[in-house]
C-alpha cells in the first residue's frame, strides 16, 4: 500500500458526520418517503404485496430485509420442500401477526394471485433466469438472487423480457447499494482516477462446479421435496440428496454444468457487476484470455481491462474490488472499508461505512422502483452485462484460450466453439 | 464397452464436482480431443444414460450433423431428452432443424413441448407450416409451445398463423398466442416496418387477454408509433388502472425524442398529487430533455407531495437557475419541505452555484444567512474568513452554523481557529457546538500525524477539561503522535487526565497500542488505572488478527503483569477463543499459577479440543502435562 494510502474506517465517519451528512456519501433514497406515502402507518393500497419462491438460507435474510419494511405486505411463500415451506411461514405468519401466510409447491400457482405484486426469489442459481421470466410474464416485479443466468443467451433474454413486460426487476447485487462501493465505482466512472486501465474483481476460485449425475437415491414423495420442481429447467437426473442440500447446488453451480459457472459467475456476479459499474455500466468486454498466474484478463472496447484475480487484495473483506486509472486507483471491500491512492481523492467528502454487505438498501430500492417504476441499480440491463462478462470469461477459462465477443452481434468473433456454448437448452416443458 | 480415456475422464468430471483450474482445463482439453465418432458409439451402445448425457454435452461444443441421427433417437426418451436437445440445439446446419422438426410427428405431451421450444430456439422458418397446425393442437400446453416458437421465427408467415388464431384460440392458449405476436412485431419494429408491428400491438392490446399481455402490447404500441404514440401513452396517464398507470411512467422514461417531455409537464400539472409526484418522477429521469421550468414550479408551490418529489428530483436536474428559488424554499415553516430543500441545495451540481453562495454570504441577514453558511459546510465551500466573522455573530444559529461550517472547511493550518473556539468559547453555550466541529475537522485532515501534533501543542496551554476534550479527539484521530500524548497524559500528574488517557487507551483500536498498554498496566499512577490498561491489553489480543505466537506472547505478558484473578481469567479466554498450539503450551504452563490450576486445565482441554478438530496433533502436549 502507497504511503499516500488513506484509509476512510467507520469511526471517521461516524465523527465526521455529526455535521457532514449532505457531504456525505451516505446509503441512497430514491425518493423522500413521505411524496411516496410510506412514513408511518401505510394504507392498505399503499402496500407492496409480495411472495417468495424458494426461501432458503440466503433467502431468509432477503425476507428479513422485506418484512422490516414497512409497507411490505407478504402473503405467501413456494418451495418445493414441504418442511421449508412451513418454516417460512411460520416466520412470516409471525410477523404479520395472523396465520394467512398461503403456502404453495407450485410457484406458478403463486404467480397466479392477482394480489400479488411483486416476488422475491431466492431459489438456486438453476432456476433464477425462468423463474424471473416466468415471473415478468405473469406481470409480477421481481427481486431475483445472483447468479440470475446461467449463461450468455439468458443473460440477453432477460433484459430483453423486462423491457418488454415493463417489469421491475432488482438483481441481488446489493453493493450497488452500499455507500462505500459506489463511491468507489463513482471515482472511476467520472474519471478522477484518471483514464481508466484497469478494474480487478475478485473471482473467489477460478474453477468449474458441476452438481453431476450422482447415483439414484429413492425419490421423496413429492408433497415432501418435489425432485421434479427441484430439476425444473435443468436436465433430468436422478433424485440424490446430495444434490438437493449439496455445496455446488447451493453454491452457485448446481445445473450449471461443466461449461459456466463456478467462482467466476458465482462471485463475479457482485464483484464483476461492481466492475460493470465502475466503467458506466458499458457492453461486456470484448477480449478475454486464458487464465495465467491466478489472472484472467479481459478487456473493453475502451482499451481498459477487466482482470479476474485471485490474490493480491489489500484485506478489506470478501468481494473486493479494485479501480485503476493513470492518476490514482481505489480499492474497497466487504469491511466497509475503502482505501485510495491518495486523500485527495476523497475531496473533503466521508463516505458512509458500512460492513457486512446488508441488503436492506438494496430491497429499499427495489420496493422504491416498484412506485416509481424507475430502473433499479441492480436492473436487468446491468446484470445482463455483468453475467455476459462472467460467462464469456468462463468460456475462456473451458476453452483454455482466447475469445472475442462482438457486442453487435452478441456472438463470439469467428468461433463456433465458442459460440455453442452461449445458450443450453432448458428440460421441457420449460421455456424462456 | 469401449471406453476411450477421455471420455472416461469426462465422466469422471461430473462425479468430482469441483475441478481445480488446470485440472478443469486438462479435462477440457481431453473432451475436446475425444473423437466424435466415439461420442456418437457412446450414445448407441448400451452406455449408462449417465454417460450419453455427458456426450450430448460435449457434442453440443464439437458435434456435427454426423451425431444428429443419435441424439434424435433420444428426444424420446424423457431422461435423456434434454440432454439431447442441448446438443441439437447448438449444432449448426438443417439436420438438426429437420430432425426437431421430424420428432414432432411422434411426440406428445412434454417431449414434444420440448421439442417445439428447441424448434424456436433455433427459428427454424422451414418449421412454420408445422408450428401452425401444431397451433391448434387439443393439448394447450403444445399449441403455448407452438405460438412461442412462431413467435421466435417472428417472420410474416408466423405472424399470420399467430395473428389469425389470436381470436379464436381457446382461452389457455390466447395468452400465449399473444405473447408469440407481440415477439413477431419486436422483430418487425427492429427491421424497420413499424407499421405492421404496430397493426400487430394494436390488434393484440384489444384483444381479451390477461391484463400482462395488454401491458406489453400497449407499451409496444406506443413505442412502435413514435411520436404519434404520445397520445396513447397520455391515455395511459389517465387510467383508472393503476397498471397501466405504471406502464405509463416506465414507458416515459424509455421514449425516444423530445416533445414527449412538454406533454409530461403538461399532464403533471393536471394529475392528482399522488399520480403527479410520481409523473415528476419520470419527467427527472430524463435529464437531456426535461422541462426544467415545470419542475421547478412543482417545487415552488402546490401540494406538499408534488413539491417534495419535485425539490427531490431538482438533486438529479436542477441548475444554478434554481439557486434562488430553492433558498427561498429552504427557510418556509414545513418541516419536511425545509430539510428536502436543503438535501437539494447541498446537492445542486456545478461549482458556478459555490460561487453564487459563497458571493450571496457577506450581505445576507435573517434566516437565510445560518441556510448560506450550513449549505457552505455541507458543500464545502471554502470561505474560512468570511465564515470566520460568523463567529462574532449575536444570534447563536449563525455561530452554530459558522463552527459548523468551519469544522467542514478548515484546512490543517486553520485548525487553530477551531482550537480556539474550544480552548476559550467567547460564548460558553458555543462550546459543545465547537467541540463538534474541532472533531470533525480533525478526523477529516488527511495527514493526521499532522494533526495530532498540532492539537498536541494546544493541548500545553489549555485548561483540564479542555485538555480532556481534545484527548478524546485525539483519540479519534489515531495514529502514533496521538497514542504518544494519550499516553503521557495517562501516566502524568494530573488525576482527570489520568482517568481520561487511560480510558481511551483501554479501548484503543489498533495492536499499536499494545506496548503503551503494558507498560501502562505495570507504571499506572494508580491500580485502576493498571486494570483499565491490562484490560485493554487483554482486549487487542483477542480482538485483532495477528500470528498464534504474537498472540501468546501478549497472553503471557498479560499473565505476568495481572495480579488479580480476573485479568488472569480473560487471559484464558484469549487462549480458548483463538485455539493454538503456542496457546495451548502457555495454557498449560498457566497451570502453575496458584490460582489458575484447574482453570486452566480446563482451557487447556478446550484448545485441545479444538485443535483436534482441525487435526492437529496436541497429543505429545497434553500428555507430558497429564491432560491425556
Amino acid at each position: 500500500m502507497s504511503n499516500k494510502a488513506a484509509q476512510v474506517s467507520r469511526r471517521r465517519f461516524l465523527k465526521t458526520t455529526i455535521s457532514a451528512a449532505g457531504a456525505a456519501v451516505a446509503a441512497p433514497t430514491i425518493i423522500p418517503s413521505s411524496a411516496l406515502g410510506r412514513d408511518g402507518a401505510v394504507p392498505p393500497s399503499e402496500r407492496i404485496v409480495v411472495g417468495g419462491i424458494g426461501i432458503g438460507r440466503r433467502g431468509g435474510y432477503d425476507l428479513g430485509c422485506f418484512l422490516e419494511q414497512k409497507d411490505v405486505q407478504f402473503v405467501a411463500v413456494c418451495d418445493i420442500k414441504k418442511k421449508r415451506r412451513g418454516e417460512v411461514k411460520n416466520i412470516i405468519d409471525k410477523h404479520n401477526g395472523n396465520e394467512k401466510c398461503d403456502t404453495y409447491r407450485d410457484f406458478r400457482e403463486l404467480l397466479d394471485r392477482r394480489d400479488i405484486d411483486s416476488v422475491l426469489i431466492a431459489t438456486g442459481p438453476n432456476w433464477h433466469a425462468t423463474a424471473a421470466m416466468t415471473t415478468a410474464k405473469a406481470g409480477k416485479d421481481m427481486y431475483c438472487e445472483k447468479p440470475v443466468t446461467k449463461n450468455i443467451s439468458q443473460s440477453l433474454i432477460l433484459a430483453d423480457t423486462m423491457r418488454r413486460t415493463a417489469r421491475v426487476f432488482q438483481a441481488g447485487t446489493q453493493r450497488r447499494n452500499l455507500p462505500h462501493f459506489a463511491f468507489a465505482c463513482e471515482l472511476a466512472r467520472t474519471g478522477k482516477l484518471g483514464k481508466l486501465t484497469k478494474v480487478f474483481a475478485h473471482p473467489m476460485g477460478m474453477q468449474a462446479l458441476m452438481s453431476g449425475w450422482l447415483p439414484a437415491e429413492p425419490e421423496p414423495d413429492p408433497d415432501v421435496v418435489d425432485w421434479n420442481m427441484y430439476l425444473g429447467p435443468a436436465s433430468w437426473r436422478p433424485f440424490n440428496q446430495k444434490l438437493l442440500d449439496g455445496f455446488n447446488f447451493e453454491k452457485g453451480g448446481g445445473f450449471v454444468g461443466a461449461f459456466n459457472g463456478g467462482g467466476v459467475l458465482e462471485w463475479g456476479s457482485h464483484c464483476v457487476d461492481l466492475c460493470q459499474w465502475a466503467v458506466g455500466d458499458c457492453p461486456p468486454p470484448v477480449e478475454y484470455n486464458a487464465p495465467k498466474d491466478g489472472h484472467l484478463v479481459a478487456r473493453y472496447e475502451s482499451g481498459t481491462e477487466l482482470i479476474f484475480r485471485e490474490k493480491g487484495w489489500i484485506p478489506l473483506g470478501s468481494c473486493p474490488v479494485r479501480f485503476e486509472g493513470e492518476t490514482g486507483w481505489v480499492e474497497a471491500g466487504d469491511s466497509g472499508k475503502i482505501v485510495l491512492s491518495s486523500p485527495e481523492l476523497l475531496a473533503g467528502r466521508t463516505v458512509e461505512e458500512i460492513g457486512g454487505y446488508p441488503a436492506t438498501f438494496h430491497v429499499r430500492d427495489f420496493l422504491d422502483c416498484v412506485k416509481t417504476r424507475r430502473q433499479p441499480k441492480g436492473n436487468a440491463d446491468a446484470a445482463c452485462n455483468a453475467h455476459i462478462a462472467c460467462h464469456a470469461a468462463n468460456i475462456a477459462l473451458h476453452l483454455g484460450r482466447q475469445v472475442k465477443y462482438d457486442n453487435a452481434t452478441n456472438t463470439f468473433i469467428n468461433d463456433e466453439q465458442a459460440n455453442r456454448m452461449r445458450s443450453e437448452a432448458l428440460r421441457e416443458p420449460w421455456r424462456l | 464397452m469401449h471406453m476411450t480415456q477421455p471420455l472416461t475422464r469426462s465422466v469422471a468430471l461430473v462425479a468430482a464436482l469441483i475441478v481445480s483450474t488446470t485440472g478443469f482445463a486438462q479435462n477440457a482439453n481431453d473432451a475436446k480431443s475425444a473423437d466424435e465418432t466415439e461420442l456418437i458409439a457412446l450414445l448407441r451402445s448400451d452406455a449408462p444414460a449417465s454417460e450419453k448425457a455427458i456426450a450430448c454435452k460435449n457434442l453440443a461444443i464439437d458435434g456435427s450433423s454426423a451425431a444428429v441421427p443419435e441424439l434424435a433417437n433420444l428426444l424420446s426418451d424423457p431422461q435423456l431428452a434434454s440432454w439431447s436437445r442441448i446438443a441439437l440445439e447448438a449444432i449448426p446446419g438443417k439436420a438438426a432443424d429437420e430432425a426437431l422438426l421430424e420428432a414432432t410427428d411422434s411426440l406428445q405431451g412434454e417431449l414434444l413441448v420440448g421439442t417445439i421450444n428447441s424448434i424456436g430456439v433455433r427459428r427454424n422458418s422451414n418449421a412454420v407450416e408445422k408450428l401452425a397446425t401444431l397451433l391448434h393442437s387439443d393439448d394447450s400446453e403444445v399449441a403455448s409451445a407452438a405460438a412461442v416458437a412462431l413467435g421466435h421465427i417472428g417472420n410474416g408467415a408466423a405472424a399470420k398463423s399467430l395473428r389469425g388464431s389470436l381470436a379464436s384460440a381457446p382461452n389457455e392458449v390466447r395468452s400465449s398466442i399473444a405473447l408469440g405476436c407481440v415477439l413477431c412485431a419486436e422483430r418487425f419494429l427492429a427491421e424497420g416496418n413499424s407499421t405492421e408491428a404496430t397493426e400487430i400491438y394494436d390488434q393484440v392490446r384489444r384483444a381479451d387477454l390477461p391484463g400482462q399481455r395488454i401491458i406489453e402490447a400497449t407499451r409496444g404500441a406506443i413505442l412502435a408509433r413514435g411520436d404519434e404514440g404520445i397520445p396513447l401513452l397520455l391515455e395511459q396517464f389517465r387510467s383508472s388502472e393503476k397498471p397501466m398507470f405504471q406502464l405509463a411512467l416506465g414507458t416515459a422514461r424509455e421514449f425516444p425524442g423530445d416533445k414527449i417531455d412538454t406533454a409530461l409537464a403538461t399532464e403533471m400539472s393536471s394529475a392528482t398529487p399522488e399520480r403527479a409526484a410520481l409523473i415528476i418522477q419520470a419527467m427527472a429521469d430524463r435529464e437531456e430533455t426535461v422541462v426544467l421550468a415545470a419542475v421547478l414550479k412543482a417545487a415552488e408551490q402546490g401540494p406538499k407531495q408534488v413539491r417534495l418529489s419535485a425539490i427531490d428530483a431538482l438533486k438529479r436536474v436542477g441548475n444554478d437557475s434554481c439557486l434562488a428559488a430553492l433558498l427561498k424554499i429552504a427557510i418556509e415553516n414545513d418541516v419536511d419541505i425545509v430539510q428536502t430543500a436543503k438535501d437539494t441545495l447541498a446537492a445542486l451540481p456545478g461549482k458556478q452555484i459555490d460561487g453564487e453562495i459563497a458571493a450571496l454570504l457577506p450581505s445576507s441577514g435573517g434566516d437565510t444567512y445560518p441556510l448560506l453558511l450550513e449549505l457552505v459546510g455541507r458543500r464545502r465551500i471554502d470561505v474560512v474568513e468570511e465564515v470566520e466573522k460568523a463567529l462574532e455573530h449575536s444570534d447563536k444559529s449563525v455561530r452554530s452554523a459558522a463552527l459548523i461550517a468551519l469544522g467542514e472547511t478548515v484546512s490543517l493550518n486553520k485548525l487553530s481557529v477551531l482550537i480556539s473556539q474550544v480552548a476559550a468559547p467567547k460564548h460558553p453555550e458555543d462550546a459543545s457546538v465547537a467541540q463538534q466541529a474541532l472533531r470533525a475537522a480533525s478526523v477529516r485532515m488527511p495527514d493526521r500525524e499532522a494533526c495530532s501534533t498540532e492539537l498536541t501543542k494546544a493541548l500545553e496551554r489549555l485548561p483540564t477539561a479542555a485538555k480532556s476534550t481534545l484527548l478524546e479527539i485525539l483519540s479519534d484521530v489515531g495514529g502514533n503522535k496521538a497514542l504518544a500524548t494519550i499516553a503521557v497524559a495517562a501516566k502524568g500528574n494530573n488525576p482527570e487526565l489520568q482517568d481520561t488517557g487511560s480510558r481511551l487507551l483501554g479501548t484503543w483500536n489498533s495492536v499499536d497500542a499494545a506496548p503503551v498498554l503494558l507498560d501502562l498496566a505495570k507504571t499506572a499512577p494508580a491500580e485502576k488505572y493498571q486494570i483499565r490498561a491490562l484490560r485493554g491489553y487483554i482486549g487487542l489480543a483477542r480482538k485483532f488478527t495477528m500470528p498464534a505466537n504474537q498472540r501468546v506472547e501478549m497472553c503471557q505478558n498479560a499473565l505476568d503483569t495481572a495480579v488479580r484473578h480476573d485479568e488472569k481469567m480473560l487471559v484464558l479466554d484469549v487462549l480458548k477463543l483463538h485455539p493454538s498450539k503456542p496457546g495451548l503450551a502457555l495454557a498449560i504452563k498457566a497451570k502453575q499459577i496458584p490460582d489458575l490450576n484447574n482453570e486452566a486445565s480446563e482451557a487447556a482441554m478446550v484448545i485441545a479440543k479444538k485443535l483436534s478438530g482441525r487435526g492437529v496433533d496436541v497429543s505429545e502436549l497434553l500428555s507430558a502435562a497429564g491432560l491425556e
